[in-house]
């Protein structure tokens, strides 16, 4: 082996010794030790590695993204049995429907937001934050109005609203816009993506609450956006906005 | 998989799966939706995963992979045939520039490697996987792996000494109120 095959080797070699038995860096650290001149390069290159790591080590994730994991977690892996999800349960009311069986609200109500990203988001999402510009301040404005049925009526205005400013998330690389508005006295996130851009999530959809901890979300969709009410006022609360 | 396994899991990977993110991914919001895709994925799909032994791996690939989907068509991927020559060896001086910038400016440095070399260059530099697992998280050959740390190294060095010019260069020396008149 040469010692510039040995460099090429020793290039990937972890200056935290998890590599130290690895049968593939044996013969060149064994040479490095023998030639000098390959012994002081190596010394060098573990030294520029050790301080580049150091620096990456420093830097630490954002506030709240740990409990924003977390959070979005455990509506996730408490989803329900195969036989219980919303696929299956949607299948089950096709048949049914086909076959003249009636009524099926099955799926109406439900602990969880499991299978539906934006309503995890929703539901994980409790930090307060206000939107920016007039378009913003408008939906506020229509959102605070007691006589306001939200799951009805909402005037939104997507492309307008993330031109103006609004905060938007990122879902699964899917916008959201996300609103906050007072009823009642009380706060709440509003969160509203493109059905479009949520074509694994029905379409048209009655207003469906889930729950985490202190947060609850109803979630609804109209056929053009897809919406997510979410607060800490409890199901009856939220229930009287729609 | 219960919620204590899902917060252990968690607390072990997503500080440096953050680091991974935000060397591809530029932005720290950006390189925060990247990590909370990759437990989301995890928590729906992954939790399927037997071998807990091969969560960090997976998880690291998965972010990779959401990260490559996510990229636009038109970024700047690097052929290997416009790769520079050989690179000179590293030295003491770069070693101690290293030890003089702020965590910051050293990611930026990161930050401005080809992705091609960044990829396994900031995989290495975590130092939780080893040249087989990034191997196999970025599905390259070793050889591959050894090659393009080799030439991310280069890149990296020389990023590092434009950064700290550029970081120099901001500063202007306090010449003092000496000659200054108020009006």
């Amino acid at each position: 082996m040469t010692n510039e095959e040995a460099k090429f080797i020793l290039g990937g070699y972890r200056g935290n010794g998890r590599d130290a038995s690895d049968t593939l860096f044996a013969e060149a650290l064994k040479q490095a030790q023998a030639d000098p001149g390959l012994g002081a390069w190596f010394a060098r290159e573990q030294a520029h590695n050790a301080a580049v790591a150091a620096k990456l080590a420093e830097i630490a994730p954002p506030a709240g993204l740990r409990e924003a994991i977390l959070a979005g977690g455990r509506v996730s892996v408490s989803a329900k049995p195969w036989w219980v999800r919303r696929e299956w349960l949607a299948m089950a009311a096709a048949v049914a429907v086909a076959i003249g069986v009636g009524t099926m609200t099955l799926w109406t109500s439900r602990a969880t937001a499991a299978g539906d990203p934006l309503a995890s988001y929703a539901l994980a999402d409790v930090k307060p934050h206000r939107g920016h510009g007039a378009a913003v301040a408008a939906l506020q404005t229509a959102m605070k109005n007691p006589a306001m049925r939200l799951s009805a009526a909402l005037p939104v205005d997507f492309a307008e609203l993330e031109r103006s400013g609004c905060r938007t998330v990122l879902i699964g690389k899917r916008p959201v816009l996300e609103v906050c508005f007072e009823r009642e006295g009380r706060w709440f996130h509003c969160y509203i993506g493109r059905c479009e851009d949520f074509p694994e999530l029905a379409a048209q959809q009655a207003p469906e609450f889930a729950s985490s901890g202190e947060m609850t979300a109803a979630t609804w969709a109209n056929g053009t956006y897809r919406v997510v009410v979410a607060g800490r006022a409890g199901r009856e609360v939220i229930e009287r906005l729609l | 998989m219960s919620s204590d396994v899902f917060t252990q899991l968690v607390d072990a990977h997503y500080a440096p799966l953050y680091r991974f993110a935000l060397s591809l991914a530029k932005k720290p919001a950006d390189a925060g939706d990247l990590v909370q895709q990759t437990f989301f994925i995890w928590a729906t799909k992954g939790h399927g995963l037997r071998e807990t032994a091969k969560a960090k791996s997976w998880l690291f690939t998965t972010l990779y992979r959401e990260f490559l989907r996510g990229r636009r068509r038109d970024s700047r991927a690097t052929s290997l045939e416009d790769l520079p020559p050989g690179e000179a060896d590293v030295t003491a001086e770069e070693v101690d520039r290293v030890a003089r910038m702020d965590a910051a400016s050293v990611v930026a440095a990161l930050q401005e490697v080809d992705e091609v070399f960044r990829a396994p260059l900031t995989l290495f530099y975590l130092q939780d996987l080893s040249y087989q697992e990034i191997a196999d998280t970025l599905d390259v050959p070793i050889g591959t792996v050894m090659s393009r740390l080799s030439r991310g190294k280069a890149q990296l060095r020389a990023a590092l000494a434009r950064e700290e010019s550029a970081a120099r260069a901001k500063v202007v020396p306090f010449t003092g109120a000496k000659g200054r008149t108020q009006a």
